[in-house]
């Protein structure tokens, strides 16, 4: 029997992934591409804000899509009526994007002249948090219905997002949603985030949501 | 149930380690998960075979080794075992705790030919 060995990796599992977002957030940088990697659960709302969103921006930048899913492809058919270049990305059964999946689809996306770049990334609290896609900035909406505990269940994905939208605004008097005490949660977690409450039926916050992402699009793009 | 995806991504980083090292074929695969860790080692070891099929890891065994989670007051500066105390510091009962170890996930080794 031949003498086997052990061999020491000594790797954090996430490090691959990380190595290859940090090259691919370079390489997006150089190409003066603003990329928003947008999570939540299912059901909060994440096309209906995006195609809002989209609808103020559109004419001040040029914008693109990738709509990431397990499969169909019915989101991207909603987002493909503002106008606006929009890839599916199929996941496959993956709960999640890493950044090499999410480098194909920028490249199937043809976004060398495109000032935004929009990943709708898979409706999922705990997956999306733990992968790097390269993404500029995260963004992440929590919606009423959901409950105000989510933080306390979910914290990696309040951790790392950026800005923070709180949806369905308008029917927060039937729901038993404190809040004050949410955001008081959430800032306990990441005392940097920025949050906007919203609803992506009414448009209320839609403004203040685009003023943002037109700041931050133009501070990375250098404009 | 995230952590098929997760063991995918290992799969990956070890198949490339492997290619660098020039291994034939592995026995073991040794992860180390912290306590405070989202993967849970039940999972990942059901899911393992799954995960593994098809790849240079088809057919090996993993083991898990559990990394303690520790916190530190600081307030108090007492070092404790934070999932023992519910992450409040048994001393002086302080809130603002510095996790030290636990959210830790690694691939420590593999046993090879």
């Amino acid at each position: 029997m031949k003498p086997f060995k052990i061999l020491e990796i000594k790797e954090s599992v996430f490090e691959d992934n990380n190595r290859q977002a940090d090259l691919l957030r370079e390489e997006l940088k150089n190409q003066n591409t603003f990329l928003l990697n947008l999570m939540s659960s299912p059901g909060s709302g994440k096309t209906t804000t995006l195609v809002k969103t989209i609808n103020l921006l559109k004419d001040e930048m040029k914008i693109g899509v990738m709509e990431a899913d397990i499969d169909s492809d019915v989101d991207a058919h909603t987002i493909s009526d503002t106008g606006v270049k929009v890839i599916q990305l199929h996941t496959g059964g993956m709960c999640h994007l890493d950044a090499d999946m999410t480098k194909q689809g920028l490249e199937g996306l043809n976004t060398k002249d495109m000032d935004l770049v929009i990943l709708e990334n898979v409706g999922n609290l705990v997956c999306p948090a733990e992968f790097d896609t390269g993404s500029s900035k995260n963004a992440m909406i929590l919606s009423v219905p959901e409950g105000d505990d989510k933080p306390l269940k979910y914290p990696l994905m309040f951790q790392i997002t950026d800005v923070l939208l709180i949806n369905k605004i308008d029917v927060l008097e039937y729901f038993e949603f404190d809040l004050d005490k949410c955001i008081e949660r959430v800032k306990n977690l990441n005392p940097n985030v920025k949050i906007i409450t919203i609803s992506a039926k009414t448009g209320e916050g839609i403004g203040e949501f685009a003023d943002w992402l037109s700041m931050e699009v133009k501070r990375w793009n250098g404009k | 149930m995230h952590e098929i995806g997760v063991l995918m991504e290992v799969v990956k980083s070890v198949e490339r380690y492997a290619a660098e090292n020039e291994v034939e074929s592995i026995v073991t695969l040794v992860l180390q998960i912290g306590e405070l860790s989202s993967m849970i080692p039940k999972y990942m070891k059901s899911l393992y075979p799954v995960a593994v099929e098809g790849t240079i890891l088809d057919g090996s065994e993993l083991n898990i080794e559990i990394l303690p989670a520790n916190g530190l007051c600081k307030s108090c500066n007492k070092v404790f075992k934070f999932l023992e105390y519910e992450g409040r510091c048994p001393i002086c009962n302080g809130r603002n705790i510095e996790v030290l170890s636990g959210k830790e996930f690694f691939i420590k080794e593999i046993v090879c030919y």
